[in-house]
């Protein structure tokens, strides 16, 4: 029995060896919960007010040319531009590809293999002039034709594409294509070489915009059609880079294009994107990265000033991008006007924001996030005003908190306890309301299934929505027109109906972004929804990598970085 | 023998189509669709319904399953829904083989470590090496990977920079230490304590009192009588895990930035990801019957009193 006492000694050893791990340092899990949202660790920013984006450097001449920079990706479900609808694909393909448009880093639409386009009056017809000057990354060059193909392509059934209905779904003849119904796209017409025209249904000012998004880009039909199959897996592209190599799951190698012919022509030699996963923060600070995104779990470090990694950091403009909590208007007890505004009054973002998120979100007062077209900055949302809350769900038909009916609050998560956020949201109603709600976590392809068939009372939160091209009619009209499949909150208004299809094809920009903020008041009024934040990036960038920007939405950005060191 | 064998491997085709079956229903069946998920947070109904036909998900359940084996039986898995246009074959081969190769080194390591620790316990029982072994192997397969693996990174990557922190270059480089370090902290516990209980157990056997007794060394005795019978059981948990060579895990997986089949089936699963769940559950099936097979096999060549009939 004397010998007992030395089993003492490993015992701690580990006990202690748990409990610093528990209360110290951090390790990073990164689950995702599909593509297209993200489930997100929050930072401290260094000050206050969110700052806009950090002074970014003008493309000056390459300092070096010749260099490879080390980045961490995720692994893309698709290097195909027809069916790639997911940010992660769309952000290797716009490097690889491109198309008749793109954005720049104002997020403006400029040309791309299209010097020029022409609209016709009627505002039905456009006829790009292409560029001479651009080829495949073999050598061959591009013409109409190419153009043509690739939107036949993305248009047929057998391609499978899951996003042209989106994209490409104003063309002419487009969705006859798709339903099978239709040998080609009737709208699309190639009058030469170098004139491409395209004609869409109705005049639509956001047409340019999603012709930016990759289902619209070039592919070579005699790449697609030929020996390597999978095709992606020798892609032959227009873009600045190549794609060198690809192993799944592991590298991704892009290489410059040496006959790019836009500008800037790309300084970097190679881009090495890490996919395994891994620990991002150890692997920048052993200089294995030179870029990396900040979670949660580190962002206090780094914004503190005196830690030299602070003067790395930077944030980025919120990306086009909004979580909120979304009603069902057709169940109660959100079929009553004055609850859904009760549950807006009942919200301390500014608490929320700073506690859940410490501070790395911003606070959404609207729909429409900030450097968003048309966002503005004016609109006063619903302050958290708990007694007016109160008040409201007395007026409503319910009278009284206790006869609401039972509401459950269901998110996609999974596993033990509920995400914080959704823990917090839940108290907040609890303390200033009242009311009890429960929480029911799904796993992603479940949660969407259901949330399809609109079974849930009360949902969102940890999924949010992220624009698909910077234009207000991908939030306002594409989540609340009282036709479109992506309203889940079954939300019906025709007068906001009246002006989302008013602003559709008004030519007149200033015009057409005043009409989506009389439509964003009037929804906001409904209440459908409670609009919680907007998300924003945070970077770590080494600092001898220049001209690295992190845009609010996905545009091609390597071309403008250069190393030098 | 030979009988035994052929009547142990007639039951693989049927066990397979059993577990191809439940496999393929569940997920056809259970909530959940690959094309929605495609689909992400857009939502669009017609693209689904066309997306799914051509797939061929939308026909009968009996068709498509009979499609998928005849196609499995040339050899052809189909293509990834969520990677698409990857054939899955080629894609289940590349992660597991990157996972067979940790698992291996992982198995190398648990038992070049585990027996000598559960001898060294067995031979010194009761004393402080006995309990010292006994409870740092019940600290390793107690303490979750989530805790070991961010400990040794901080420790041996950041603060002493001895080890890179992460990705994979095969079995003969550096990244390999950390993660194998970590997930061999099971098998070693397991490898040790069956050890130690098993050569227990036969030191008070008659045999070895009577080869003590002929004047054999300590040595022989123990490395030639003892452990060799100690061994039997400890070729069962070998067996098990053989077959284990092709699960991966998740959390070491992504902790580690290790493209291993854990990771591609989980997010086959969150995807539904149809003919990649379908393939690695055949080939975890097979390699699971294929080990129990070789272990039951290997019995009888290393304990004589076994034998079929």
């Amino acid at each position: 029995m004397s010998r007992n006492r030395w089993l003492w000694i490993p015992i701690t050893i580990v006990v202690v060896a748990c409990l610093l791990v528990t209360c110290g340092g951090g390790s990073l899990f990164l689950w995702y919960q599909g593509e297209g949202l993200k489930f997100l660790e929050g930072a401290t920013p260094p000050s206050e007010l969110l700052p806009s984006i950090r002074p970014t450097p003008e493309a000056k001449p390459p300092a070096r040319l010749g260099a490879t920079l080390n980045l961490p990706g995720g692994e893309p479900p698709t290097l195909d531009p027809a069916l790639t609808q997911d940010a992660t694909s769309a952000s290797y393909i716009v490097e690889i590809f491109s198309g008749l448009v793109t954005l720049n880093r104002d997020l403006e639409v400029v040309p791309d293999i299209a010097e020029s386009w022409d609209l016709s009056d009627d505002g039905t017809t456009y006829t790009f002039h292409l560029r001479d000057d651009v080829k495949f990354h073999d050598g061959k060059p591009v013409t109409a034709q190419d153009l043509k193909y690739s939107i036949e392509r993305a248009c047929d059934p057998s391609t499978g594409s899951v996003v042209a209905d989106t994209y490409l779904g104003d063309i002419v003849g487009a969705q006859a294509k798709l339903r099978g119904e239709a040998d080609e796209v009737s709208g699309v017409l190639v009058v030469d070489d170098y004139t491409l025209e395209i004609a869409i249904d109705s005049p639509k000012a956001y047409f340019l915009s999603k012709l930016t998004y990759p289902t619209a880009f070039v592919v070579d039909q005699e790449n697609v059609e030929g020996p390597v199959q999978p095709w992606t897996d020798k892609p032959n592209g227009t873009g600045p880079f190549r794609l060198a190599e690809y192993q799944l799951g592991l590298r991704i190698v892009l290489e410059r294009n040496e006959t790019y012919y836009g500008t800037p022509k790309p300084a970097l030699e190679r881009v090495n994107f890490m996919l395994a996963g891994g620990s991002p923060m150890t692997m920048y600070e052993t200089g294995e990265l030179d870029a990396v995104p900040v979670g949660l779990a580190d962002i206090e470090r780094v914004s503190d000033p005196s830690n030299p990694l602070n003067k790395e950091l930077s944030i980025t403009l919120p990306t086009l991008s909004i979580f909120y909590i979304g009603f069902n208007v057709q169940k109660p007890p959100f079929d009553d006007q004055k609850v859904r505004q009760a549950f807006n009054y009942a919200i301390d973002k500014d608490k929320y924001v700073e506690v859940v998120w410490k501070k790395m979100q911003l606070k959404a007062e609207g729909i429409l996030p900030p450097g968003m077209p048309g966002y503005n900055e004016n609109l006063q949302g619903y302050p958290y005003y708990p007694e007016k809350a109160r008040q409201l769900i007395a007026e409503s038909r319910y009278g009284d908190v206790s006869n609401l009916p039972e509401i459950t609050l269901n998110v996609s998560g999974g596993g033990g306890a509920a995400a914080r956020q959704v823990a917090a949201i839940v108290e907040m109603y609890k303390q200033n309301l009242g009311v009890d709600i429960a929480i029911q976590q799904t796993e992603w392809a479940t949660y969407l299934w259901d949330l399809r068939a609109h079974r849930y009372q009360m949902f969102g939160l940890t999924a949010g929505w992220i624009a698909d091209y910077p234009d207000p009619q991908d939030f306002l009209d594409i989540l609340f027109h009282s036709e479109s499949r992506n309203n889940d909150m079954e939300y019906s208004n025709p007068a906001v109906d009246r002006l989302l299809e008013e602003a559709r094809g008004e030519q007149d920009f200033e015009k057409r972004m005043e009409i989506y903020q009389q439509a964003e008041e009037m929804i906001l009024e409904d209440a459908p929804i409670v609009p919680l934040t907007h998300d924003a990036d945070y970077w770590l960038t080494k600092p001898y990598v220049e001209g690295m920007i992190y845009p609010p939405a996905i545009i091609p950005k390597l071309k403008y970085v250069s190393i030098s060191k | 023998m030979v009988t035994y064998v052929v009547r142990r491997l007639l039951w693989l085709p049927i066990l397979l189509v059993a577990i191809s079956m439940i496999t393929f229903a569940l997920g056809l069946y259970g909530p959940g669709d690959p094309v929605l998920v495609m689909l992400g947070q857009h939502a669009n109904p017609e693209a689904a319904a066309r997306v799914r036909h051509e797939l061929g998900l939308d026909r009968p359940f009996l068709v498509q399953y009979a499609d998928y084996v005849w196609k499995a039986l040339h050899g052809d898995f189909g293509e990834s829904l969520k990677y698409r246009g990857q054939p899955v074959g080629r894609l289940i081969a590349q992660r597991l083989w990157v996972s067979a190769q940790l698992n291996m080194a992982v198995l190398a390591i648990g038992i070049a470590v585990g027996i000598p620790l559960g001898i060294i316990a067995a031979l010194r029982r009761n004393t402080w090496l006995d309990y010292l072994v006994v409870s740092l192997t019940v600290g390793g397969i107690s303490l979750p990977t989530f805790v070991i693996a961010p400990i040794l990174m901080w420790l041996l990557a950041r603060q002493f920079r001895l080890l890179p922190s992460g990705g994979w270059e095969g079995i003969f480089s550096s990244r390999i230490i950390m993660p194998a370090m970590v997930l061999s902290t099971g098998p070693i516990a397991v490898f040790a304590r069956q050890t130690r209980a098993s050569m227990l157990e036969v030191i008070q056997q008659d045999y070895v009192r009577t080869a003590r007794a002929k004047g054999l060394t300590e040595r022989t005795v123990i490395l030639g009588h003892v452990l060799r019978n100690a061994l039997i059981p400890l070729f069962t948990i070998f067996g098990l895990m053989l077959g284990g060579l092709v699960t991966g895990t998740f959390i070491t997986e992504t902790i580690f930035g290790i493209p291993g089949i854990g990771r591609l089936a989980l997010d086959a699963f969150f995807s539904r990801d149809y003919p990649v769940i379908m393939a690695g559950t055949l080939v975890v099936a097979i390699a699971y019957i294929s080990a129990n097979l070789l272990v039951d096999v290997g019995y009888s060549f290393i304990d004589p009193r076994i034998r079929y009939a």
